[in-house]
């Protein structure tokens, strides 16, 4: 039983892993804790009030027309509010641990910063996802109950008017069907989320080396706009310039640096009626995927060398 | 290598990795946008001349991706122009709508209906103006109309829901049956075209001076077809014709039969409006 005490010399603290997704899932959760506290769910608030609007509006044209103009503004107004949650949400996240001091404790402990980069990302994405789902719900609802009143109001004007068929009035349910709620309306939302998760890690990318808050929500609200006009700036200013060298030039360094925004509005032609390419929906999820991982590399590659 | 890595700046390697990432994605990316483009998931740019008509508010629209959203309200502004028939106002507004969203047929069909339709009815209706005036902006408007359904042809070329409303302004306010026959002649074309589309065909080139015997061989076609096509209108036209063609008596068809007793649809017989409108 000749058992050797431990040595003077070995390390009192125990080898930290190099990655640990429990610690990422700590800081994520407490991401969500802390925007939960920021009141960042109110603006669910803002659009409730605006489908509540909607609702209400009855403009003068056939039940397939108000459903078509119900879904592409509220699934707009959905879209814009993912976006805008994803970039003011990811600015202020860093700053205010450096501001109430919190990110000093948390790198203090055995965590590492690409830990806690990818934890602050995935509680903003666990947020804008929560907020989607719900904002979806309520948007789904709201096409519902509208689609389930048409549906019946026709039914009920057709069958009593002997001049339309059977096969008449399964065409005009249909058509009213077709701008009501339909599964491939998700797909719209995962769009607006793959978009929201590229803008969230650009900002985060920002925030790192951002002097401020609004500095970060500025600068990704431009890379955002100028993201999104890509295309039509392209053949804009070349068409004015008479495709000017140095135009081409100063476009393609454009194109390289900033993310296509434009790609991501895939959701229109699927809030449209447009039939769901789903193969081009998994391209986009990879390319959403490779976003995520080069910008949280960036991000890393300008923290981790940070003195706070 | 670390060491080279602590000795270059971080700027550069952060620039050099994005746009290593950039030079990677771009190809990737533009293959992406033009498979999107063709399943009509994504929105081609607006064409340049478009972009001149464009208002400030809708072309921050487009820069910022807010196409569908702006689209949405501003259809709900056109649906006021037309509540206090502010038919130029209409039209302004439905060009920056077909401008942001091209490929939604429904803003075509909307455009057509209010300008050909709403709008002629309006002038044919509205006494506080002249008589020249009124003719005037109505075929302004129906012109408008047409324009707007040539461009909206050209985005979806195989809409017929587009080619149904041009018809209906050819053929209830510019009474062009040529135009009208053509119109739904193309119409038939497409699988998704409604029945009536061949029969209307026929029926408004019978009523083309010069047409008649074309428009015979074909109506006495579908009326060859079988039973289903025995229908009032298609009888009544028929005989018009045979009668106008002076057609020998074996060859006309039958007066007896299932339909002998069925008489052309009668017109509403309301009080006559301004401007020749009768109301169902």
């Amino acid at each position: 039983m000749n058992q050797t005490p431990p040595s003077v010399f070995e390390p009192a603290i125990k080898t930290v892993s190099p990655f640990s997704l429990r610690r990422v899932m700590v800081i994520a959760s407490s991401s969500v804790t802390q925007l939960v506290r920021m009141k960042t769910f109110y603006f669910l608030l803002a659009f409730a009030a605006i489908i509540v609007v909607l609702m209400s509006l009855n403009p003068p044209t056939t039940p397939a027309g108000v459903l078509s103009t119900i879904k592409r503004i509220s699934f707009g107004t959905m879209d814009v509010f993912a976006w805008l949650f994803a970039i003011v949400s990811t600015a202020l996240l860093i700053p205010k641990d450096i501001e109430d001091r919190t990110l000093y404790t948390i790198l203090s402990k055995p965590v590492r910063r690409i830990e806690y980069l990818i934890g602050k990302l995935l509680g903003v994405l666990w947020v804008i996802a929560i907020s989607l789902l719900v904002m979806y719900a309520v948007c789904a609802l709201a096409l519902w109950s509208r689609e389930t009143l048409y549906i019946a109001e026709e039914l009920e004007a057709m069958n009593a008017d002997a001049r339309y068929s059977a096969e008449n009035v399964s065409a005009q349910i249909a058509l009213i069907e077709q701008q009501g709620l339909r599964p491939e309306l998700g797909i719209a939302v995962l769009a607006s989320f793959l978009k929201a998760a590229v803008v969230a890690s650009v900002t985060i990318f920002l925030s790192t080396f951002a002097s401020s808050s609004l500095f970060s929500i500025i600068i990704s609200v431009l890379v955002f706009i100028i993201g999104h006009a890509h295309t039509m700036a392209t053949s804009f200013w070349l068409y004015q310039t008479d495709n000017s060298l140095f135009v081409q030039l100063l476009l393609k360094v454009v194109k390289i640096f900033i993310p296509n925004f434009q790609l991501y509005s895939f959701s229109h032609g699927i809030i449209q009626g447009e039939a769901v390419a789903y193969s081009l929906v998994w391209q986009m999820t990879g390319l959403t995927g490779v976003y995520l991982v080069v910008f949280l590399f960036l991000s890393l590659l300008v923290f981790i060398d940070k003195e706070f | 290598m670390v060491s080279f890595f602590r000795k270059t700046p971080r700027t550069i390697i952060v620039l050099t990795v994005l746009a290593a990432f950039g030079l990677v994605r771009t190809p990737f990316e533009n293959r992406l946008g033009e498979q999107l483009i063709e399943a009509k998931l994504v929105v081609p740019p607006p064409g340049m001349t478009v972009l001149d008509q464009m208002g400030q508010s809708a072309l921050m629209a487009t820069l910022g991706g807010l196409r569908p959203l702006v689209a949405g309200f501003l259809s709900l502004r056109g649906y006021e122009n037309f509540s206090e028939k502010n038919w130029d106002e209409l039209r302004q507004t439905y060009l920056v709508i077909t401008a942001l969203e091209p490929l939604e047929e429904s803003h075509w069909v909307n455009a057509i209906w209010h300008l050909g339709i709403n709008a002629t009815a309006n002038m044919e209706l509205d006494t506080k103006l002249p008589g020249f005036e009124r003719k005037r902006r109505f075929h302004n408007y129906a012109q408008q109309a047409i324009e707007f359904a040539e461009k909206g042809l050209e985005q979806v070329p195989d809409s017929v829901p587009i080619r149904k409303q041009l018809a209906e302004v050819y053929r209830e306010k510019l009474k062009d049956w040529e135009n009208a026959a053509r119109v739904y002649g193309e119409m038939m074309e497409f699988d998704d075209a409604p029945q009536y589309a061949e029969r209307f065909h026929g029926y408004f080139l019978a009523k083309v001076p010069g047409k008649e015997q074309e428009a015979y061989n074909y109506l006495k076609d579908l009326y060859d077809e079988g039973e289903h096509q025995h229908l009032p209108t298609l009888i009544f036209e028929i005989r018009r014709l045979e009668e106008e063609l002076k057609i020998p008596y074996p060859g006309r068809i039958p007066d007896a039969g299932p339909d002998a007793n069925l008489s052309r649809p009668q017109k509403p017989s309301s009080p006559v409006l301004p401007g020749g409108i009768v109301i169902p």
